[in-house]
């Protein structure tokens, strides 16, 4: 300790500590004798990605004005952020990206609802271009292959007002989702 | 091989010395046969390995999910251990007790190693952690530099392997580890 309180010896140890290896390990080789030790270092960076797989295509049928309309879907939603988290986002087809299914001339609105987990019927309201923060998820496998085979609830309804407003017709509509890492 | 001859030679002198110790002998030599066995191929005095030409591992960042990362490389395992110049390998990661884990603050990513005793090799023998791996030869010994300057340039392969379930179930980061290997003259 007198030592260090000694300041003609502060330039010697500025000096030491200048000289002192970098944190980063380097490969050790080994020498020669009855037993031989060598080492190495491995680094490797997992960056932050998501996926969403597993989605299927929603085809109503015929439905009855009368009776509101709903589908629900399990997909997948994978995460390797620290806490697995994600956010979705959603977008129609219709003008302005609204949900909204057409014939080519008359539409019918519909909502999505998003839920975190699988088996779900129903779930959180999406607003067309607005995200949706706060989910996580339980994949261990970016396509659900292994690991829960599924994450997410994905529900499309039709209220029963907006199908009695319809035109009877055919009606067709993209739904876009999108994933970020959260 | 060495220790069992060299014992069962001084179990023959023995008994021209002591002709008392004579019934012990199946014993003693059972239990030599046992050592033997369990100890494959002790080493000799005299005997020299050396492991160098090893390169530090950086898989950089992981772009493919979907298939296994892997990095090989060859370099030099020296052992001049007669007759057959053979060694064993023992691999001990950074990871509790040794395990192959590369780790990011508190997460974890296993990897695996595997060796070959020849160069050039993109597979070989899975090595699991302080589990020697024995009955590997070099083509190396007597005549050759135990740093591979002459002789073989380099006589064996380690393969390091991230798998993809395992980097697809780790969380985001950088990871580092250390990978240290022992050998030694069989």
């Amino acid at each position: 300790m007198k030592a260090l309180g000694n300041r003609k010896c502060w330039p010697l140890i500025a000096v030491a500590v200048l000289a002192m290896p970098s944190a980063a390990f380097a490969a050790t080789q080994g020498t020669a004798g009855s037993t031989s030790t060598g080492s190495i270092s491995i680094s490797a960076t997992v960056p932050g990605r998501v996926q969403l797989s597993g989605l299927s295509d929603v085809a109503f049928g015929t439905v009855d004005p009368t009776v509101a309309a709903a589908q629900a879907e399990d997909v997948c939603v994978w995460s390797n952020t620290s806490g697995r988290g994600y956010t979705v986002t959603a977008t129609g087809s219709g003008t302005s990206n609204a949900f909204t299914l057409s014939d080519g001339t008359n539409t019918i609105p519909y909502s999505v609802e998003w839920a975190g987990s699988s088996g779900q019927s129903s779930g959180t309201a999406l607003a067309s271009g607005t995200g949706l923060g706060g989910l996580s998820s339980t994949a261990t496998n970016p396509t659900c292959s292994a690991g829960p085979t599924a994450s997410a609830s994905l529900i499309v309804r039709m209220s029963a007002a907006s199908l009695q407003a319809a035109v009877a017709s055919s009606y067709l509509g993209t739904l876009t989702l999108v994933v970020a890492p959260q | 091989m060495a220790l069992l001859s060299s014992d069962t030679g001084s179990f023959e002198r023995g008994r021209h010395r002591n002709r008392s110790r004579l019934s012990a002998l199946p014993a003693i030599r059972m239990a030599a046969c046992a050592l033997a066995v369990l100890n494959a191929e002790p080493a000799s005095a005299g005997d020299t390995v050396r492991i160098s030409g090893l390169s530090d591992v950086a898989f950089g960042s992981i772009s493919n999910f979907a298939g296994d990362s892997v990095q090989s490389q060859s370099l030099c395992l020296y052992s001049k251990s007669p007759p057959a110049n053979n060694y064993r390998i023992t691999a001990s990661g950074s990871g509790p007790g040794g395990a192959f884990l590369l780790s990011s603050g508190s997460a974890t990513l296993p990897f695996e190693v595997q060796w070959s005793d020849s160069a050039g090799q993109t597979t070989g023998s899975q090595l699991l952690p302080n589990q020697p791996l024995t009955a590997q030869h070099s083509p190396t010994g007597a005549g050759s530099a135990d740093d591979c300057s002459s002789g073989p340039g380099t006589t064996a392969s380690l393969v390091i392997i991230l798998r993809s379930a395992s980097l697809s179930a780790a969380a985001s980061g950088s990871y580092n580890g250390t990978l240290s290997l022992l050998v030694a003259p069989e």
